[in-house]
């Protein structure tokens, strides 16, 4: 578990932003690049939202991310605007399975993957605290997050090691996908599991008394920005339901 | 302990975790609905899938207010993955519900449990409602599938077939139940899990 996932090194990540901000725009990109909400006016702004990740990771000096996230981004987008158009039946389906698909969720996956990398679970729960929400949804929450790299890593793993009895797609065992990846996955996902439970409950999660936290989080110059442009759609919107 | 049924830390931890781990899998199913014809089917797939690790979670469920977390929770994870905010409200109803009928067993009914998440599984409908209520602005956000994917899926989804979803998520959910509680049974007694 080499991935350094809602564990964030505290020096040297560039622009930090605070997780509210994050969240808020990662908020956003459900709304607008998923969800195209808005009219017309917000949705010749998609390419700014997608855009966004991009910046985002370069200013929080995540090179190779970035890089990679233009590079597929823009091939994906270019392909299935311009041959998407030109085929038709199967092709047409395999091809927008490829890159309509991956253009659609690339800019949001990476401003989740923007969030929990350069966010510490303790920055997380002293967002939340802010936020005034209860602690029962604030604790399975910054689990969960914690908790997702961990699940695909384990996946992956079970994934090679049952590709290799033949227990995939196509294999000579296909039959037992279900079972042979399941259980496993969930077996190790459990005992991990544990563990963690354990490693928090002495760390005082849960406990009797309100928790105190060192992240010094607050709203700076550079939330401000973010704060205003991912504004901006919702004014158009709320302009375009006025009828100016 | 002052308040043996208040939530602890261990519960709300042993939460996040199955979440994630059902969050996992059904991201991994619901790509199936890129081809259209599937995309009525997730509705089969997902609760029968779904009941291996939400009956091991159950197993874990001793106290009121879990499962509606939980469902809280995964409807969350849904609005922020695109599904709309329907899901989400969904999520707090059914959720409940589902607790309900699991309280009424005392969280230890076989009977019971298989019948809470079979209500929870309702729930998912929550994802196709958009396609019901608001059919030209669902397909209006997914115009870049291609039109060929639009029509397709506008033939399969009729009107009708709202219903047929509701009914086969709440079966398929009582049956995935069942198929957790067997595998539970073959591996993870064994295995000293539950």
């Amino acid at each position: 578990m080499g991935r350094s996932i809602l564990q964030a090194s505290v020096t040297d990540r560039g622009l930090v932003l605070d997780p509210r901000t994050k969240l808020f725009m990662l908020l956003n990109m459900a709304i607008f690049v998923l969800g195209s909400a808005g009219g017309e006016r917000v949705q010749a702004l998609t390419p700014l939202f997608c855009a966004m990740p991009a910046v985002l990771l370069f200013s929080a000096r995540k090179w190779k991310t970035a890089i990679t996230f233009v590079i597929l981004f823009i091939l994906s987008y270019s392909m299935y605007t311009i041959f998407g158009p030109m085929t038709t039946g199967a092709l047409h389906y395999i091809l927008l399975g490829c890159s309509g698909i991956l253009a659609r969720f690339l800019p949001s996956i990476m401003m989740g993957g923007y969030l929990v990398s350069t966010t510490t679970v303790s920055e997380f729960t002293a967002a939340m605290l802010k936020m005034k929400l209860s602690e029962k949804i604030i604790i399975p929450l910054s689990v969960m997050f914690r908790f997702f790299p961990t699940v695909f890593d384990e996946a992956a793993s079970i994934n090679a090691a049952m590709r290799m009895r033949g227990i995939h797609l196509g294999g000579r065992n296909a039959g037992g996908i279900l079972e042979y990846r399941m259980v496993p996955l969930m077996t190790c996902c459990v005992k991990i599991g544990e563990e963690l439970s354990a490693a928090a409950l002495t760390r005082g999660l849960g406990g009797e008394v309100r928790r105190t936290n060192i992240c010094n989080i607050g709203f700076k110059v550079q939330d401000i920005i973010f704060i205003m442009i991912s504004l901006v759609p919702y004014v158009l919107w709320i302009l375009d339901i006025v009828g100016i | 302990m002052k308040n043996e049924n208040k939530l602890k830390g261990k519960d709300l931890i042993n939460i996040g975790i199955y979440a994630a781990i059902y969050c996992v899998i059904m991201t991994c199913i619901a790509m199936l609905g890129y081809i259209p014809i599937m995309m009525p089917l997730l509705a089969v797939f997902c609760p029968l899938v779904g009941g291996i690790p939400m009956m091991l979670f159950y197993t874990k469920t001793k106290k009121f207010g879990m499962i509606t977390i939980m469902s809280v929770i995964i409807g969350i994870y849904l609005w922020v993955t695109g599904m709309g905010i329907w899901p989400a409200i969904f999520g707090v109803v059914f959720g409940f519900l589902a607790d309900l009928v699991a309280k009424s067993g005392g969280f230890q009914s076989a009977a019971k449990t298989v019948l809470s998440h079979g209500v929870l599984c309702v729930m998912l409908f929550g994802n196709f409602l958009p396609l019901y209520i608001d059919r030209e602005g669902y397909f209006a956000s997914r115009q870049e599938f291609g039109q060929e994917y639009i029509d397709t899926l506008g033939n399969i989804m009729q009107p009708w077939t709202a219903p047929v979803i509701i009914i086969a998520s709440f079966v398929f959910g009582v049956l995935g139940a069942f198929l957790g509680k067997a595998l539970l049974k073959k591996h993870f007694v064994k295995a000293g899990i539950v």
